[in-house]
């Protein structure tokens, strides 16, 4: 290198100095270019900072706004009402139960009365719908002061005809004997404006299903007076827990009112005190003085709550014993196997609800009014809150736990169908079409993103419900867990649809994962005898599988996020699935994080407390899908050998 | 190994290719090419670039099948005495017996062990002592047995550019096949690594046959037994490698050798 003769060069400083000539404005051209592309990625960064600052500016105030709220559902006696209250509920569901089991020991004696009794009486109605028009024509004319007699022979004529027709033209179920229709068509055939009473063997079935009726209540007599001991249980109580209700609401609204207005006159002082115009000022310091509000007593008002729980423990002790009482009584036989279990259910319930029922009262002890809410139950409050109530008259609540699982389970489901099935037509595409496959499967797959959410979820509704709801109900599926299903809007729905709304984005990342697996990879293996099969599987996949796994993440990302859909057909239930169901929950409706945002944001006061959790839970949302793309993007570089 | 083997004065060639074309499409690439690669032996393609080097090293494991429109479109490739494009061939068992070790060393994102394994693994292999000692014996071969021992389960794209090669050395003799194609082995080498191949490859011409694809003169003399000298798709001589370098019948050999090339 250094005996090579050096060509003359200018000096290496004047060549790092040299100005350029061209300038716009007094800038440098390059720099302007720089500067541009520069501030384009700030303003992104700038509008993430300020969207993070916006949605905790609205949402931060929210944790003493609710503690507030808890505060007063507290000092107002609310709190220590619902301490009974609350497992108090539970005997709606023991007693719905017992009901279902008793109809359905009943229906065994009662059914085929019932049925035929009820058919004759749709029969008579469907006789009557079809005759309808000159059944009326005839019963105008019979009420006309002057009777004119021809026209209304020509018009019972009419109608005797039309009768008679549709007593033809109607379907007689099996139910009933030949003998049994004939004379059932005798008697809708003289069916006129001025038979008032029902037809005689109208009147038979419905003596005889009484008879059945009343000959399964002696049978079933036990579970009769089990089930009606059962449901005046708790009336009492009820009593009793109702008026301590009342009173804690007034106390509660009183407060609520005093408050308001205590803030109100604070804002109106504060502003006169700034206030230089004399008169200005005087009206200020007059409108702040209305302002009054009667100072609500909260120690007197929650004595005479609390003076009554010893009367209060005292029914719930009566109470626990009436209804253990009443699962003694509980007859072990019941009409059918589906009732037997019902009542055995209810039976083994009973206890429990009564052991909850026994301690809860001896925390109403434990209670006191003035206790302080901490920030940190606030919190707990909202983090782990089971309860997601607005709009009540009681009290609202709001516990965030039903809008995550809804949005996790739906999620998951979304993410289990979709994985298999865009990395499946991923690896196809990639590895097995032909060009031609390609050019199709492509465009078809990626066209999906350009469907606008709304109208997959009118396809929800519409399509994939009673898709999923017929399906259910083939008998030969029915060890599925959860079939037959009772809502065609439930969370399976919105995960199929998510899915598909998914299978986009993960198909396309995962086929541009397999993509960038490197050619010199598949030489290898191709060069060592392996199948094309092979290839495929030990070495393509292994080494895209970190892009696989990141389009898997960014997929969850696309799902937890998505609101349309979920909206729509996620079947919006406040409340956590019922997990004890098994793999069945799946198909029950539940709302999510995102649901609930543009369902209720729209509808609740600027600042309310309802406002602000809402955009809390917009904060959680956010972070949920920064968390996620930040997997993705770790996932993306920890398995990433081949870049390294 | 030698099946094949027939009592005469010349043993038979393991691979034989005669009168071949081979085109891309409308563009043929290889005229007429008549080789016969002997056995134990280092047999060198050298010749410009373009010429159809490449092209000849993979018409003998079929790697050019991949590309749609490659096609031999006169004469036969003989490996072992059978044409490796009758219909009856299977490419598993065809590339078993021809290894091939490409210009850029490409281990799979595994484990050194798994990279040598993985040969006998596609092929069925699954017991474990087998693996291992295949391993062992492939390793020892591409002399790197005593540098690697250690940490046979580390990734294998954490060895340097040598190693990595050498390791694909390994992983190409694993299935013990008859004949090892080697594109430019070491043309994204540094030299000592070069150097290492080079002694591998005497080695290697015991256990096995070689063919080497290579642009660097000395490299060929110092390696090779036989050199073939291509230009423009036809093999332009073919000759033991101290003849044809001391002793070219071609001029146009001559010209390329001495560098004094059109
Ligand atoms: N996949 C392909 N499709 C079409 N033509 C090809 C393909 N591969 C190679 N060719 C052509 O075939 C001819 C021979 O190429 P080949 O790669 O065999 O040359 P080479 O001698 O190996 O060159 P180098 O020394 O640069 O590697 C070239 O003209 C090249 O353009
Ligand atoms: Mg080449």
């Amino acid at each position: 290198m250094n005996s090579l003769p050096t060509p003359s060069r200018p000096p290496l400083r004047s060549v790092l100095l040299r100005s350029r000539k061209h300038t716009i404005l007094g800038f440098d051209p390059q720099k302007l270019i720089k500067y541009f592309f520069g501030s384009n990625a700030s303003v992104a960064i700038i509008v993430l900072v300020l969207i993070m600052v916006f949605l905790l500016r609205e949402g931060i105030d929210f944790l003493p706004t609710y503690q507030r709220e808890l505060q007063t559902y507290r000092r107002a006696g609310l709190e220590f009402c619902d301490i009974i209250d609350q497992p108090l509920q539970k005997n709606q569901t023991l007693s719905s139960s017992l009901r279902q089991a008793l109809s359905a020991s009943l229906e065994t004696l009662s059914k085929t009365a019932r049925d035929r009794r009820d058919a004759a009486f749709l029969l008579k109605r469907q006789v009557e719908d079809k005759s309808a028009r000159p059944r009326e024509s005839l019963a105008q004319a019979l009420e006309k002061a002057p009777q004119d007699p021809g026209q209304i022979d020509v018009l019972r004529r009419e109608l005797g005809a039309a009768t008679a027709a549709a007593v033809k033209a109607v379907d007689y179920p099996e139910l009933f004997t030949q003998a049994e229709r004939e004379q059932l068509e005798r008697e809708f055939a003289a069916l006129t404006p001025e038979v008032t009473d029902l037809p005689p063997m109208l009147q038979t079935l419905v003596e005889d299903f009484n008879v059945k009726d009343r000959e399964a209540k002696t049978k079933f007599a036990d579970l009769v007076t089990a089930q009606e001991e059962f449901e005046e249980a708790a009336e009492p109580l009820q009593e009793v827990l109702d008026e301590l209700k009342a009173k804690a609401l007034e106390t509660k609204e009183k407060a609520v009112e005093f408050e308001v207005l205590e803030t109100n006159r604070q804002r109106l002082l504060e502003a006169a005190a700034t206030e230089s115009d004399p008169k200005e000022k005087a009206s200020l310091t007059k409108e702040a003085e209305e302002s009054v509000a009667e100072t609500v007593n909260l120690e007197e008002s929650i004595k005479e709550i609390t003076g009554r729980t010893a009367e209060l423990r005292e029914q719930v002790e009566k109470y626990a014993v009436v209804i253990e009482k009443a699962a003694a009584d509980l007859p072990k036989d019941a009409g059918t196997g589906a009732a037997r279990k019902l009542v055995n259910d209810v039976r083994e319930g009973i206890p429990v609800h009564a052991r909850e029922m026994r301690a809860a009262a001896a925390k109403l002890e434990d209670w006191h009014w003035d206790k302080p809410v901490s920030i940190f139950s606030v919190m707990g409050a909202f983090f782990f809150g089971t309860q997601w109530i607005t709009n009540s008259s009681w009290q609202d609540f709001f516990g965030f736990v039903p809008l995550l699982t809804g949005s996790l389970v739906i999620a998951a489901i979304a993410i289990l169908i979709a994985t298999p099935v865009s990395v499946v037509a991923a690896i196809y595409t990639n590895q097995f079409a032909s060009e031609r496959e390609k050019e199709l499967i492509k465009p078809v797959i990626e066209f999906i993103q350009a469907i606008p959410s709304v109208v997959l979820g009118f396809i929800g509704i519409s399509l994939v419900g009673n898709l999923i709801k017929d399906v259910s109900e083939w008998s030969w599926l029915q060890w599925v867990p959860g079939f037959p299903i009772q809502e065609r809007l439930n969370m399976f729905n919105a995960g199929c649809l998510l899915a598909f709304m998914a299978v986009p984005t993960m198909f396309s990342l995962s086929e541009d994962a397999l993509n960038n697996v490197p050619r010199a990879y598949i030489d290898a293996s191709d060069a060592l005898g392996a199948t094309k099969l092979q290839t495929v599987f030990r070495v393509i996949v292994p080494a895209g599988i970190s892009g696989i796994l990141s389009a898997i993440l960014l997929g969850l990302g696309r799902v937890v996020g998505e609101t349309m859909v979920v909206l729509l057909v996620a079947g919006n239930r406040i409340a956590i699935p019922d997990f004890s169901a098994g793999p069945g929950v799946i198909f029950q409706p539940a709302h999510t994080l995102t649901g609930i945002i543009a369902q209720e944001l729209g509808e609740v006061s600027r600042g309310s407390s309802h406002w602000q959790a809402l955009f809390m839970v917009g904060i959680v949302l956010f972070a949920i899908s920064l968390l996620v793309n930040w997997c993705a993007r770790a996932v993306a570089r920890r398995f990433e050998p081949h870049k390294a | 190994m030698s099946a094949d083997f027939t009592a005469q004065s010349t043993p038979p060639p393991v691979v034989q290719v005669r009168d071949m074309d081979f085109s891309y499409g409308a563009s043929k690439a290889l005229f007429d090419i008549n080789l016969k690669v002997q056995y134990h032996r280092v047999t060198a393609l050298i010749g410009p670039s373009g010429c159809g080097k490449s092209t000849l090293l993979r018409c003998i494991n079929r790697m050019n099948d991949r590309v749609l429109s490659a096609r031999v479109t006169k004469g036969e490739v003989l490996v072992k005495g059978k044409n490796i494009y009758d219909a009856d061939v299977d490419l598993t068992q065809l590339r078993k017996q021809v290894g091939m070790v490409f210009q850029k060393s490409n281990p799979f994102p595994k484990s050194i062990y798994e990279n040598v394994a993985y040969g006998l693994r596609i092929h069925g292999e699954k017991n474990k002592s087998v693996l291992d000692e295949a391993v062992e014996r492939s390793l020892t071969h591409a002399a790197l047995w005593e540098e690697l021992k250690d940490r046979l389960h580390a990734n294998a794209l954490a060895l340097s550019g040598g190693q990595q090669q050498r390791l694909c050395i390994a992983r190409a003799i694993a299935t013990v096949p008859d004949v090892l194609l080697m594109d430019e082995p070491c043309s994204a080498l540094d030299p000592i690594s070069t150097l290492k191949i080079e002694e591998l490859m005497h080695q290697l011409a015991k256990e096995f046959t070689v063919v080497i694809v290579t642009h660097n003169m000395q490299q060929a003399v110092r390696v090779s037994d036989y050199t073939a000298f291509l230009h423009l798709g036809k093999l332009v001589e073919f000759a033991p490698t101290e003849e044809l370098f001391t002793n070219p019948r071609e001029k146009l050999t001559e010209a390329y050798l001495r560098g004094t090339f059109s």
